[in-house]
């Protein structure tokens, strides 16, 4: 008796020891995984040479001088430039996108349906740089090179897809037969999108804004190629910054953890609806 | 011909109209305002359909923004006999582009499985450890890359050069040495909270019973993993690779500020490339025409992908 009791007693043990090497294991490997952001962080609080010094230094005096640097050079233009061209951007596509997601759940038969939803799908799976030769050229022809209102176009064209096969995932989760006792009481198409049907899936459309937000943010590729001086986003400012100063390091740091801040703040929040969101519903 | 003849048309109401000849209408309630879908559509069309289209057409001909005397002369498939055959950078370049996006995606599944599975058990503060696992995957893409470059990967001031001189390892001078190895080292840092979120999703949607029969079956966890838990996650697995492969085959601001593309054409994949011939060389009609390989890429990439996810099921 005693001796099995003994056995058991030293089996959990063990079992928790192991318990709490996989916790540890867990936590040092995220923590490697997170460190570049978080060394990021830490450099933007350093004078320079401390950050060119050849043995990475934790123990220092922390100066404010390089996040007060990176917001007097002109950090204001961009940031506004950035938040108005993801905001107006997603506004668009929120606007278009819940109409015709709308339409694909609760109008379209289910080949219809279908048919849109590879289309949205193939919209957003083609590589940007295949488009960037004749866009460049009809926004030269228009006179729109190094507008905001270009990135604000194209930024919305690139969220759209998402946006609809967002939507489209959330709707098709509400109940149908709300909707029809609306048609009876014979409410408007209007008033069912804006009085039940965004109301109702309002947590998904939020996170769907939110994924917008961050992918027109970080976007590099139609701000590098679109925005000259008049319109640039923060990205570009992190470009120019690092190529105008011969030391850089502290202040780049310091520079790209006030752009991060953003998309990192928003995504956690919509963290449960990532997944979700991005694969369209296909993983819950 | 008889009615056994007549196609059966996908899903609904054929069957139906088939035997009842007269009925006009199936008994579906016509919802009104059924155009809701097309200013998004029409959107999509203008500003993503007719410039493919364009680009199409530009491709089929000569047109260098430096050279306008030459004009705009239609040269057929010339521009592809150019690009397969004469230009020595393009297929290195699809090899390049090749590498990078198995690389990473290789490196972003390996990680991803094994922080889903160490994330998927019960953890002290493990919502606080899946956001902060999830922060590679949100923080600007580019920005991160101009620092990897600078502040880890550097051979003077980097931190993982400091480690490794720590142990004894000499310096690594990663940019010029191993350049499309460290473009693809930061991509695939950025991909793998990607996989884990996707994978955990998929882990957490097995049921505890499933397990449970395994462990009374006397199965051990190496054996139920591989026999139980990874065949549950084909479709998870399916998709982080579908999306993760279409994605990073569009990176883009990594290169442009780690490697600007070189050593010589060391880092160019064929976005990187059609960029620098549309808006650094001006070669319009090339550019396109390597705009429209890539879309082809892409579809058949994403064509197989689709296939591999619908075969099944």
């Amino acid at each position: 008796m005693q001796a099995t009791y003994k056995q058991a007693t030293h089996k959990q043990a063990t079992h928790k020891w192991a318990q709490s090497l996989w916790t540890g294991l867990t936590y040092l490997l995220v923590f490697l995984l997170v460190f570049p952001v978080l060394w990021m962080v830490i450099t933007g609080f350093k004078t320079e040479s401390a950050a060119y010094s050849p043995t990475p230094t934790l123990i220092f005096q922390p100066t404010l001088d390089q996040f007060a640097l990176a917001l007097n050079s002109g950090f204001g233009a961009y940031l506004t430039n950035s938040a108005i061209a993801s905001l107006v951007s997603t506004a668009i596509a929120l606007l278009l996108g819940i109409p015709a997601a709308y339409s694909m759940v609760f109008q379209m038969s289910k080949k219809g349906s279908d048919d849109m939803l590879f289309f949205v799908l193939s919209t957003r799976f083609m590589p940007f740089a295949a488009i960037l030769v004749p866009l460049y050229v009809i926004i030269t022809r228009l006179n729109l090179l190094d507008n905001l209102f270009t990135l604000i176009i194209v930024y919305t064209a690139m969220n759209l897809p998402l946006m609809i096969w967002m939507a489209r995932s959330y709707f098709m989760d509400l109940p149908k037969e709300t909707l029809e006792a609306a048609s009876i009481d014979g409410c408007t198409t209007l008033q069912k999108i804006v009085g039940i049907v965004v109301p109702m899936a309002a947590p998904g459309l939020v996170a769907a804004a939110l994924l917008c937000i961050i992918f027109a943010w970080n976007d590099f590729f139609f701000a590098v190629s679109f925005t000259y001086t008049n319109s640039p986003t923060l990205p570009i400012m992190v470009a120019v910054f690092s190529s105008n100063e011969s030391l850089f390091l502290a202040k780049v740091s310091a520079l790209a953890t006030l752009i991060v801040i953003v998309p990192v703040a928003l995504g956690i929040y919509a963290q449960k609806y990532l997944v979700r969101g991005l694969t369209g519903g296909a993983i819950k | 011909m008889s009615q056994v003849n007549h196609p059966v048309m996908p899903g609904d109401q054929a069957v139906q109209v088939a035997t009842q000849p007269k009925m006009q209408k199936p008994a579906v309630r016509r919802e009104p305002d059924r155009w809701l879908y097309l200013p998004a559509l029409a959107y999509m069309i203008v500003l993503t359909q007719i410039p493919f289209v364009l680009a199409f057409w530009f491709s089929l001909h000569a047109w260098n923004l430096l050279v306008p005397s030459e004009g705009f002369p239609f040269v057929g498939l010339s521009n592809y006999i150019t690009v397969f055959f004469q230009d020595p950078n393009f297929w290195p370049i699809m090899g390049h582009t090749l590498e990078l996006v198995v690389g990473a995606m290789v490196l972003a599944v390996i990680g991803g499985t094994i922080l889903a599975v160490l994330l998927n058990r019960p953890l002290p503060g493990s919502n606080a450890v899946r956001a902060l696992a999830t922060v590679p995957f949100l923080v600007t893409p580019s920005v991160m890359a101009l620092l990897w470059k600078n502040l880890f990967l550097s051979p003077s001031t980097g931190i993982f050069d400091w480690a490794l001189h720590l142990v004894g390892l000499p310096a690594v001078a990663w940019f010029s040495s191993y350049p499309l190895e460290s473009v693809t080292i930061i991509v695939a840092w950025e991909w793998t909270p990607f996989v884990m979120l996707v994978l955990l999703a998929g882990l957490q949607a097995i049921p505890d019973e499933v397990l449970e029969a395994a462990k009374v079956d006397g199965a051990t966890a190496l054996t139920t993993f591989w026999r139980v838990v990874v065949p549950l996650l084909r479709k998870p697995y399916e998709i982080a690779l579908l999306f993760g492969t279409i994605f990073v085959f569009q990176t883009f601001g990594e290169i442009y500020l780690t490697t600007g593309g070189g050593p010589g054409i060391a880092t160019n994949t064929l976005p990187y490339y059609t960029y620098r011939t549309a808006l650094l060389s001006f070669q319009i009609g090339m550019a396109a025409t390597l705009g429209v390989i890539g879309v082809i890429v892409a579809i058949l990439a994403a064509r197989g992908m689709l296939r591999l996810m619908t075969e099944r099921s």
